[in-house]
């Protein structure tokens, strides 16, 4: 039980931790305060309990799939919001103002609605475990240890993001959170088609030879990337085509930091 | 462009149709955290509707790497899961919160 609780809130804390700490990497870059984390913490864990303890009748909604729903529903949010935040980062480093409370407030609701997503499997396999008196201490043990390795790494990953060369450290931002972006689109993709909403499809490939999705790498790799050893035609399609929307969405961002930087300046930044 | 709009609900009506005769359902059971039946064949090359009935008063996450497929369900509940179309082959699945006891596997032929 032990090991199995550790595995399992590993796998979950480590995705919300690995976004987390790439925004922040990110908001430390653009200097701006990174208080937002607290508030974002806040939110998500209240969040997190709030749909886990409603999961039962959340999964009933349409037809049975409603928890497909939900959970890609939160994926594209984060998705969008990436991709503004994308576009807002983009205005900044061309020396443009772009609003620093609108980024934060983009900021804190990705991480929020991160750990919506990560933390209710959390609380619903404590509410469910906690309750088995033998289980309580391996649970509660379990749960502390894996959320304290998946904290580490995504300290690791941020000191790792930080310590970059400004150049390469813009680089590997910019196509981190491509990347991240698309891992949540494509994911979001993979829920539709569980709750048959998308067409069903084989697996273009598999690259379980290469990279096996129970690996660490695997682990790690989808945690940051959405990675997955057999996707379908369909995933393939929205993680390109989601990184490629991201581009135009930045692009239209920046363009319009850019037009309300040109105007005369009397409302600072709104 | 008037009869492309006009055929949309029929063609939306055939897709669903499509949908539902394709999908044969196939029924399993969580039990003292064990899956029953552990194994079971399904068609190959064709979508399958899986309903999971869990009969624990604690929660289960029906898991599968091979099959792509995640998903929670509390004491007591029943779940639906779109799996497929699948090559013939095995395909493991586990109860990720009871991993060591709850182990099954699909067979596609």
């Amino acid at each position: 039980m032990l090991l199995s609780s550790v595995i399992l809130v590993l796998r979950e804390v480590l995705e919300a931790a690995l976004l987390f700490s790439l925004l922040m990497a990110l908001s430390r870059r653009l200097t701006i305060s990174c208080r937002w984390v607290f508030l974002s913490l806040g939110i998500g864990l209240l969040g997190a309990a709030i749909y886990g303890f409603n999961i039962d009748i959340v999964s009933e909604q349409f037809e049975g799939v409603g928890q497909e729903l939900i959970n890609a529903f939160l994926q594209i949010a984060i998705y969008l919001a990436l991709s503004v935040i994308a576009g807002l980062s983009l205005a900044h480093r061309q020396g443009r103002k772009a609003p620093p409370l609108l980024i934060t407030v983009l900021m804190t609701l990705c991480v929020a609605l991160a750990i919506v997503r990560e933390g209710s499997e959390i609380m619903i396999y404590l509410s469910g475990f906690l309750a088995v008196e033998n289980l309580r201490i391996p649970v509660l043990a379990g749960c502390a240890i894996g959320a304290a390795i998946g904290v580490s790494v995504g300290a690791v990953f941020y000191f790792l993001l930080l310590n970059l060369e400004t150049g390469t450290a813009r680089m590997a931002g910019a196509v981190l959170l491509l990347l991240v972006a698309a891992g949540m689109a494509s994911q979001a993709t993979l829920l539709l088609i569980q709750a048959d909403w998308l067409p069903a499809q084989y697996p273009l490939w598999d690259s379980t030879w290469l990279v096996s999705e129970q690996s660490v790498t695997g682990q790690l790799l989808y945690a940051l990337v959405g990675y997955e050893a057999t996707p379908t035609a369909l995933q393939v399609g929205a993680y390109v085509g989601s990184m490629l929307l991201l581009g135009a969405i930045a692009w239209c961002m920046s363009e319009i930091v850019r037009r309300r930087a040109q105007m005369p300046a009397h409302g600072g930044a709104g | 462009m008037h009869r492309c709009l006009k055929m949309l609900p029929l063609l939306s009506l055939m897709w669903s149709c499509g949908g539902l005769a394709a999908a044969p359902v196939f029924e399993i059971e969580i039990r003292d955290h064990l899956f029953f039946p552990s194994e079971f064949t399904v068609p190959a090359d064709q979508k399958v509707k899986l309903i999971v009935y869990n009969r624990d008063s604690t929660p289960e996450e029906f898991e599968s790497y091979e099959l792509n497929r995640e998903k929670v369900i509390m004491g007591g509940a029943k779940s639906v899961i779109f799996i497929g179309p699948l090559k013939p082959g095995i395909y493991p699945f586990f109860g990720e919160f009871n991993p060591k006891t709850a182990q099954g596997r699909v067979i596609a032929e």
